[in-house]
């Protein structure tokens, strides 16, 4: 084989080995989401919506672990989107390109890929430990931590996607800067912190770490947010690691929609993003 | 003859004359402009005279459009940028920090290279800084955008889609709001940065037409590479390289007899 | 007589006052929005230090001990990391050789080698990895992979590997299908687009001139990548698989499922062992006294640091790039 064979010859495998991998990577892709369907929609069943979570060995539903979760991510948006798009438009318009800027853009991007399991150890002995008990509002601000990284990345770079001749153009008016951030320049990246907040929401669905610890469980009806409440990704945690039966198919058919629900705000961020992208040429 | 030369500026020597006077409306005086360390103007002076058109004109980089800017002080934005010098607009010194920079605003406005629309509606961009600065009622606030919609050559265009998203307009149009958008407030001064290098030929056209109808209310200073745009629309003009004015007089007399010959090359085409 | 459109002149005084209040505004808005910047920054803080203090009392009884100790005794209250320490050290690593490769191989296919209307669907898809959450790993990877593990994948390494000398003992092992190779696998299928999209970000940022002219004097694809692509991009590359490693650390819904959490320290990758992560999250409801909590918080904060280590150094890669390529827009 002379050389320029060789050099041919090694293109092809690399190009081979390249293709494999993506077959690789999709492959398990669609057993993972084939399994979740195939399990998952047998078991949906009216009474998921319905009835609450039975005890041990019995069948029933997931209402109470679909409230308590509808619950704690909804406090967490309100929680961490305010901040993160305060923070976010700081790094924005404040402290582009200042040192203090940078440092929190560095601690931002540590938080947003932290084990989340560290955050909620941080809200138990935030939080728990204090109380004295598990509750939803701690769950809630466990997840709000989660949700307040990403809202901060998005924020920052989508302002910092509007054009710079807007931004003073709107102050050439002699409107005072608090004004042009708020009715100029959110108004410009507006789509892009939507898709930000919903991505946070479609991670905080789906995790328990951070609330294993915090709101931990419960069976029945937290009577307020300052108890223990049900929610469906401890739910699903501690169902499939019992041995009984229905408790099985009510996790795979809370997984089951989990996963639809990530699915779908996935889909809806990324179509917000194509209908948003408006061309500043 | 009428004299046309204050004793400091580095006016082109020799007559020219003018045959009216107009009293001069800003006057700038040892401006020096910094870049972090980088002085980017040095020592320029000149004066702007009143419902005139000026046009500061000369190659890439000649720190044309830094002038302007220091006129609405936009630099104040930038904690780099730093300027020295006074410039005077009706006798008091705008760019003394005293002076209110908002304030300043309301009376010089600015419209920019890019056109550049608020993702709002046409009316609210035109409203936009009426809102903040004057309470006025639904049909007086009606009255004051259809004006200066009138005022910058778009009405006709867009009386019927006032609701409608700014974005939906062509590039031309889009710059003729933003026009619209700085008159709003009726400031005194007009400053142009570049206003058609981003336009076709055909909404350039109409802008430099605009132009000619706005100097009878509006004092105007406008930046343009295009020579032959200066000379069409304006009446002074000013000759700037690496950071000086150089040449400063009647625009016939920069393109005819320029007493310079860095202004000379320029305009033929030696360099640029 | 008002005209139209021209309202009441406004008083000197009242434009002050005006002027003032939108002063005062903006100073008011700045403050906010920079409280809201120190916030995340005292948070991470606070995490740092409320772990630190948890298990202050743990790292006070064991010491220094407690990072290489191998108890991990409920009733006689006597607790070290050793064991979750090594499983999550190996489950990452193997999560890693498993990625590396993987994820330069799809960027690979992304950047260089996907006709242009294939490219975003395939992204999307492993994209789409990203997004299933962890417990749905760990239910796939409980109900439906360790059983394949068990059956197929452990009995063939165990009879064919594990009587090899030198690597045999790493595949030494009953046919469970759970263990730290299941668990290694699980999670490198996780760590695949993070790994991926950061490889193929910085592919993209080459500068195109740069790639076309290797192409004009005729370098193939793969010279071009692995001459050019790769050491243009390599802090990059560096920081986007220390990204995955932080992740992969990290992880533990998807480890606790397949991991079978058992405090067993084995050279074997058939057995099962333990993380930092899958620990804390089966045992923190049933720590019944106070130095057992104690001591899942400080393997909490041992986590936290290792990670902050990995994510740090990751951002100084990647950010290096990106500077680079700022220089050379």
């Amino acid at each position: 084989m002379n050389r320029w064979q060789r050099r041919q010859s090694k293109d092809y495998v690399a190009k081979v080995f390249a293709v494999g991998a993506t077959f690789f990577g999709l492959f398990w892709l669609a057993w993972i989401l084939w399994t979740t369907v195939s399990k998952g929609l047998p078991a949906l069943k009216w009474g998921l919506f319905t009835q609450m979570t039975p005890p041990p060995g019995a069948d029933g539903g997931l209402l109470n672990a679909f409230a308590g979760s509808i619950e704690m991510c909804g406090l967490a948006i309100l929680i961490g989107t305010p901040i993160g798009i305060g923070a976010g438009t700081y790094l924005a318009e404040y402290a582009r390109h200042t040192k203090l800027g940078a440092a929190i853009r560095f601690v931002n991007d540590i938080l947003l890929s932290a084990p989340s399991i560290v955050i909620g150890l941080f809200i138990y002995e935030l939080m728990v430990r204090p109380m004295g008990h598990f509750s939803a509002w701690a769950g809630a601000v466990a997840l709000s931590f989660i949700v307040l990284p990403v809202v901060v990345r998005t924020t920052d770079e989508m302002l910092k996607l509007v054009p710079i001749p807007m931004r003073e153009s709107a102050l050439a008016l002699g409107v005072p800067q608090w004004k042009v951030v708020r009715q100029v320049l959110y108004r410009a990246a507006l789509s892009g912190i939507v898709t930000g907040v919903l991505l946070a929401l479609a991670r905080i669905s789906g995790e328990t770490a951070p609330v294993l610890f915090t709101a931990l469980n419960n069976q029945y009806w937290a009577s307020s947010l300052n108890e223990p409440t049900a929610n469906v990704p401890v739910v699903i945690f501690q169902y499939a690691l019992s041995p009984f039966e229905f408790w099985h198919a009510l996790a795979w058919a809370g997984a089951f929609v989990v996963t639809m629900l990530v699915l779908v705000l996935g889909l809806t961020s990324r179509w917000l993003v194509a209908r948003g992208k408006v061309s500043y040429d | 003859m009428t004299e046309f030369a204050p004793a400091f500026s580095p006016f082109s020597t020799g007559a020219h004359k003018i045959s009216t006077r107009a009293p001069a409306k800003v006057t700038a005086q040892n401006l020096s402009f910094y870049y972090g360390a980088n002085k980017t103007l040095k020592n320029v002076s000149l004066i702007i005279q009143e419902k005139r058109v000026t046009a500061l004109i000369g190659p890439s980089g000649c720190g044309k459009s830094t002038l302007l800017r220091i006129f609405n002080r936009m630099y104040a934005i930038y904690p780099k940028q730093r300027a020295e010098g006074e410039v005077l607009l009706d006798g008091e010194n705008v760019l003394d920090p005293r002076y209110s920079i908002n304030r300043l605003r309301t009376k010089v406005g600015m419209v920019f290279q890019k056109p550049v629309p608020f993702p709002m509606s046409i009316y609210d961009n035109v409203a936009y800084a009426l809102r903040h600065y004057e309470t006025l009622s639904r049909s007086q606030m009606d009255h004051r955008v259809e004006e200066a919609l009138k005022s910058a050559a778009i009405w006709d265009e867009v009386k019927d889609k006032l609701g409608r998203s700014a974005l939906g307009l062509s590039g031309g149009q889009q710059q003729r709001l933003c026009v619209a958008r700085a008159i709003a407030l009726k400031p005194e001064v007009l400053l142009l940065d570049e206003p058609t290098s981003a336009l076709d030929p055909i909404s350039t056209a109409k802008i430099e037409q605009l132009i000619d109808e706005l100097k009878v209310n509006y004092t105007v200073l406008i930046v343009t590479h295009n020579m032959q745009q200066a000379a069409r629309v304006s009446e002074f003009t000013g000759f700037m390289f690496l950071g000086e004015l150089i040449e400063f007089g009647v625009t016939g007399d920069i393109f005819t007899r320029p007493t310079n010959k860095k202004t000379e090359d320029y305009i033929t085409g030696r360099f640029g | 007589m008002t005209i139209p459109g021209v309202a009441a002149p406004i008083t000197a005084e009242q434009q002050l006052r005006r002027e003032q209040r939108d002063q005062r505004n903006d100073k008011f808005f700045r403050y906010i929005v920079t409280g809201c910047a120190l916030f995340v920054l005292i948070s991470l803080l606070a995490a740092a230090l409320s772990m630190l203090w948890g298990g202050r009392e743990a790292f006070e009884t064991f010491g220094w001990r407690f990072l290489w100790s191998s108890d991990w005794d409920a009733v006689q209250k006597k607790f070290g990391a050793l064991v979750p320490i090594y499983g999550t050290l190996v489950t990452a690593l193997i999560a890693m050789l498993i990625a590396v490769p993987v994820s330069f191989g799809i960027s690979l296919f992304l950047t260089e080698i996907a006709p242009a209307w294939l490219r975003t669907p395939v992204s999307a898809a492993i994209e789409l990895l990203a997004g299933i959450p962890s417990i749905i790993y760990g239910m796939w990877g409980l109900f439906v992979f360790v059983p394949f593990m068990g059956a197929h994948v452990s009995p063939w390494l165990d009879e064919h590997i594990g009587p090899l000398p030198i690597i045999g003992p790493l595949f030494q092992g009953p046919p469970i299908g759970l263990g730290m190779l299941t668990a290694g696998i699980v999670l490198g299928i996780m760590v695949i687009p993070f790994v991926s999209s950061v490889m193929r970000e910085v592919f993209i940022t080459v500068p195109v001139h740069l790639k076309e002219s290797a192409y004009a004097v005729g370098n193939t694809t793969w010279e071009v990548v692995w001459d050019i692509v790769l050491p243009y991009t390599r802090s990059a590359v560096i920081g986007g698989i220390f990204l995955g490693l932080g992740r992969a650390l990290g992880e533990t819904m998807a480890v606790t499922f397949v991991l079978g959490n058992a405090h067993l320290l084995s050279p074997s990758l058939l057995q099962p062992g333990n993380s930092i992560a899958a620990t804390i999250a089966n045992e923190f409801t049933e720590a019944d006294s106070p130095i057992y909590l104690s001591s899942l918080i400080a393997l909490g904060f041992l986590l936290f640091v290792v990670t902050f280590v990995v994510l740090a150094l990751a951002r100084v890669m990647l950010n290096r790039l990106a500077r680079r390529a700022g220089e050379d827009a």
